[in-house]
């Protein structure tokens, strides 16, 4: 019996993450509810005024959101692990980067994808202009598979590991300096009415490039870390 | 490789390599070596200083407060060149499996890492009488805290396994990955307006420094690898120990070391 194609275990894993993330369905709204939180603290802590909230509004979207993916990044290996099927997925005749940018692309489905329907909530709280909105959102769109890309990358290391939450984000924080000054830059062009369309063209190179290097990267990290 | 010009030399070349692979003669080289490298570390550093703080001119703009560049710019220097160091060691062991590559790199973290911080520190206390302030989120200021960051991280999943090798393994390939970050990260930042100064001392071209200021600064950066020599070779010899604690020439050592009756 020959192997099955590459393309069918790319959709079988892909099929398969999206049906256990459906299954416990009320653990995708969590990362939505933590950026709410977080976002709900800053007029806390900085004063409700608005000209002051309108004017940190999309850094603090950003960073909220980042925040609340990278607090989810640990979901996506480790039951993978604990149940051994990550084992399997190492053993498979396919090729494991391609398998595991299924498994990324699930998990940016199930995560970044509520907290992008979230955001222009969040925003308006924190009085973000309309006009900079969809700047905001192009930049939320850009950056959020960046840092599931980057993130599966560094928390493939720590699968063999204790827990390590803390250690996760010393790991990724490094990682991900440039995606927030890109994404941060094009919002505060734009919100000075200068033309942001730079910025964002780094970021969506910067995703072209991890789109291709970073599940191959990512497949190597989780070799190493399970010595398999 | 007999066609080779010069056989003898690249044979010796690949014999030292390999017997540094082996832990016993490395323990054994590294012990015969520190001595000499704390001497030249201290010699040079005496001179360097000497030169730096009572021979070398204030400057006609900072006046005294300049002479912490003695210690700022080699440790700069140093921090990068640890984890070039680091990485290319990650690198040997990651693709030969050489167990010294490993432990290497493992124990020249936590001494860049250290490098860091001094240069971090040293340069808040310059930038407070000279810029008023202790802090600035300039581009170099900021690469050089993602650069603590990194080494942090690299120590952090080192230690995070149970494994040493494995650790050893996963945590080279943490610093593979920052070096490609580095750049990024430091041209992502130099679009902020800088306050720091450029580059003063080049390689290519004239720098722009004159020389009584330039020869202690070098000699404190001799210093400073020698240094690196010095305190990486301690810490590999205890790392060497500590990994190869079962095998004979280890508790060779221990018993020789043990008081005897």
């Amino acid at each position: 019996m020959s192997a099955p194609s590459a393309r069918t275990g790319y959709v079988a894993v892909l099929r398969r993450d999206l049906l256990l993330a459906w299954r416990r369905r009320g653990e995708a709204a969590l990362p939505v509810l933590y950026a709410l939180i977080v976002a709900t603290l800053f007029p806390f802590a900085l004063g409700p005024e608005g000209a002051l909230l309108s004017r940190i509004a999309a850094g603090v979207v950003l960073v909220t959101v980042l925040l609340a993916m990278l607090l989810s990044l640990d979901g996506l290996f480790r039951p993978d692990w604990e149940d051994g099927s990550l084992e399997q997925l190492l053993l498979a005749p396919q090729p494991l980067g391609l398998l595991l940018a299924a498994k990324i692309l699930a998990h940016w489905l199930t995560t970044a994808l509520p907290l992008l329907l979230a955001s222009p909530l969040l925003a308006a709280m924190l009085h973000l202009p309309t006009a900079v909105l969809p700047v905001l959102m192009a930049a939320l769109v850009l950056a959020t598979p960046l840092m599931s890309l980057l993130g599966a990358l560094v928390v493939a290391l720590t699968v063999g590991t204790r827990r390590s939450g803390m250690l996760l984000a010393l790991m990724l924080l490094p990682l991900m300096v440039p995606v927030v000054i890109f994404a941060a830059g094009a919002v505060s062009a734009a919100q000075q009415g200068l033309p942001f369309i730079a910025p964002l063209a780094w970021l969506g190179a910067a995703l072209v490039l991890a789109l291709v290097l970073a599940p191959a990267a990512c497949a190597a990290a989780l070799r190493i870390a399970l010595d398999a | 490789m007999n066609a080779h010009s010069s056989p003898t030399l690249w044979n010796r070349l690949v014999l030292w390599y390999h017997q540094m692979g082996s832990p016993p003669y490395f323990y054994a080289f590294a012990g015969r070596w520190r001595p000499w490298f704390i001497a030249a570390t201290l010699i040079t550093a005496v001179i360097g200083l000497y030169g730096g703080l009572l021979l070398a001119p204030a400057d006609y703009q900072q006046g005294d407060a300049y002479r912490i560049i003695f210690i700022h710019v080699p440790c700069a220097w140093m921090s990068l060149f640890t984890y070039a160091f680091m990485a290319g060691c990650g690198l040997v062991g990651l693709v030969w499996r050489v167990k010294l590559a490993e432990i290497l790199a493992m124990e020249s973290a936590p001494i860049g890492a250290a490098f860091t911080f001094v240069t971090l520190v040293t340069g808040s206390l310059w930038g407070k009488p000279m810029w008023g302030a202790w802090w600035t989120w300039d581009a170099r200021l900021t690469s050089e805290l993602v650069l603590l960051f990194l080494y942090l991280g690299v120590i952090g999943l080192y230690h995070a396994f149970e494994d040493t090798r494995q650790g050893a393994r996963a945590a080279a390939f943490l610093a593979l990955i920052g070096v490609v970050n580095l750049p990024i990260v430091h041209y992502s930042v130099v679009w902020w307006n800088t306050l720091h100064q450029g580059t003063t001392v080049r390689l290519f071209g004239p720098s722009r420094i004159t020389w009584s200021m330039l020869w202690p600064l070098l000699t404190m950066a001799l210093s400073t690898h020698l240094y690196l020599g010095w305190s990486l070779l301690g810490r590999a010899r205890v790392a060497l120990l500590e990994l190869e604690g079962g095998k004979d020439w280890a508790r060779a050592i221990a018993l020789e070391d043990a008081p005897h009756g």
